[in-house]
């Protein structure tokens, strides 16, 4: 027991060769994990980090240029929309005064036709007119002619004869007319 | 039952199974006898281990990638327990960024060592002589007394500690020593025996399972007793194994987090 016992406390004892290699292997370790381990492996946690948020960053602006786009195109809709209803706005408006011209120029060569017509046909009938007296005229005075020349000693027979050529030729000028 | 068992056990150790003891932790050099740089069993181990995890955490950082496999993953979330888990979590991330490294270090040093004491061959832990967890112990004790010089200067932490304002002057009498001694003895001893004696016995216990299931298995004369007994020693045996390897990485676990702990203590209470 005693044995075991003076035996047991030298556990507790360290060794001098003990020390020497626990601080060898000590400063072993802690220079690796220092130097190499823990730097190593924090620049991947860093370039991790970095490429992660990098990536999201690049989510993110990618995003936002498809809203921009987004929102041009919508714009740019919006505006052809304007446009279209006011060009048909527009044309409506044009059509409308077309028509109204086109009605107030026909209305007006209608009454220019008419007009005209009119004054050609008075300018005929003034001209069948002198025509027609002159060749009143003219018959007249073959008529006398012939008057004169078949002794007519009757006045009577002479104005009835004149009264039916009258006659006649108002009838022949009414149905001219 | 278990006073047959009992009484069979003494009679076993009495009648010679080869049961673990202090010898076993006080191995005979072999190697450079009688220099600063002699080598016994233990110390063979534990230049293995440290050789092993170089070796091992070597190639997984030179090999490191972007997109982790399976076993960078592991070291990965080691190293993230230790950091956010043990140190942020005690002292915060600013303070607690400088003393990551050290922190990494005690944890996978004093876990892989530890796994020795169930890795056939070696069987016993490289943490398990007083010495190696007394050189942790040590590292732990100047970093917090320099922190402590830094932050508050000598006489200041000094006076925090063994002289606390605000309590009345004749418990300084007791306080101060008390103090003193835990901040220059108790906690460096404590960290080192911790871990020490947890060794120690995971390592007699394991070795008491398998000497007993090797004696009554094997060395015993009655079979029909001896098997069934046996087979029960070698079932707590494999129990125990397990139970070391929990052990292992709760011991390395305690002893960061203590270390944390300790060197926080000496950081101003004010953040």
């Amino acid at each position: 027991m005693t044995f075991a016992a003076s035996k047991g406390i030298n556990l507790f004892i360290p060794k001098v060769y003990d020390i020497v290699w626990s601080l060898i292997i000590l400063a072993i370790v802690a220079v690796f994990f220092y130097k190499f381990f823990m730097p190593k492996f924090n620049a991947i946690f860093d370039e991790r980090a970095e490429k992660i948020e990098g990536n999201i960053a690049k989510a993110k602006k990618a995003k936002e240029d498809a809203d921009s786009a987004k929102k041009k195109y919508e714009d740019q809709l919006n505006h052809a929309r304007v446009d279209a209803s006011k060009i048909t706005d527009n044309a409506r408006s044009e059509a409308t005064k077309i028509i109204s011209d086109a009605h107030t120029r026909a209305d007006k060569e209608a009454e220019q036709i008419t007009s005209n017509a009119q004054r050609s046909i008075a300018s005929q009938q003034q001209q069948a007119m002198v025509t027609l007296k002159s060749e009143v005229g003219t018959l007249a005075t073959a008529l006398a002619g012939k008057i004169l020349g078949s002794k007519l000693q009757d006045s009577d027979v002479q104005s009835n004869m004149l009264d039916d050529m009258i006659d006649d030729l108002d009838k022949k000028t009414d149905n001219t007319k | 039952m278990i006073e047959a068992v009992g009484a069979n056990m003494l009679l076993a150790s009495a009648s010679g199974a080869d049961l673990p003891g202090v010898n076993d932790f006080l191995p005979p050099e072999i190697l450079f006898q009688g220099t600063p740089f002699a080598i016994n069993r233990i110390i063979l181990i534990r230049i293995v281990a440290t050789i092993l995890l170089l070796i091992i955490l070597g190639i997984t950082a030179a090999r490191a990638k972007l997109i982790p496999g399976r076993w960078q993953g592991l070291i990965e979330y080691g190293m993230d327990f230790v950091r956010n888990s043990v140190v942020y979590e005690t002292m915060g991330e600013l303070r607690g960024k400088r003393y990551v490294p050290m922190i990494t270090t005690l944890f996978f040093t004093i876990f892989f060592f530890n796994l020795f004491g169930v890795i056939p061959g070696a069987n016993m832990a490289a943490t398990a002589t007083i010495t190696m967890p007394l050189v942790f112990a040590i590292w732990v004790l100047v970093q917090y007394w320099v922190a402590a010089c830094r932050e508050k200067g000598l006489w200041g932490y000094i006076r925090d500690e063994c002289f606390t304002p605000g309590v009345p002057w004749p418990v300084y009498i007791l306080l101060a020593p008390i103090q003193l001694l835990e901040l220059v003895i108790i906690r460096p001893a404590s960290l080192t025996i911790r871990l020490f004696a947890n060794m120690i016995s995971g390592h007699l216990t394991v070795a008491t399972c398998l000497a007993f299931a090797q004696f009554w298995m094997i060395e015993s004369s009655n079979k029909m007793v001896g098997v069934p007994v046996g087979a029960a020693w070698f079932l707590g045996g494999i129990v125990m194994t397990l139970f070391e390897v929990f052990v292992a990485f709760l011991q390395a676990y305690v002893f960061s987090i203590l270390a944390t702990v300790y060197i926080n203590l000496s950081y101003p209470e004010a953040e």
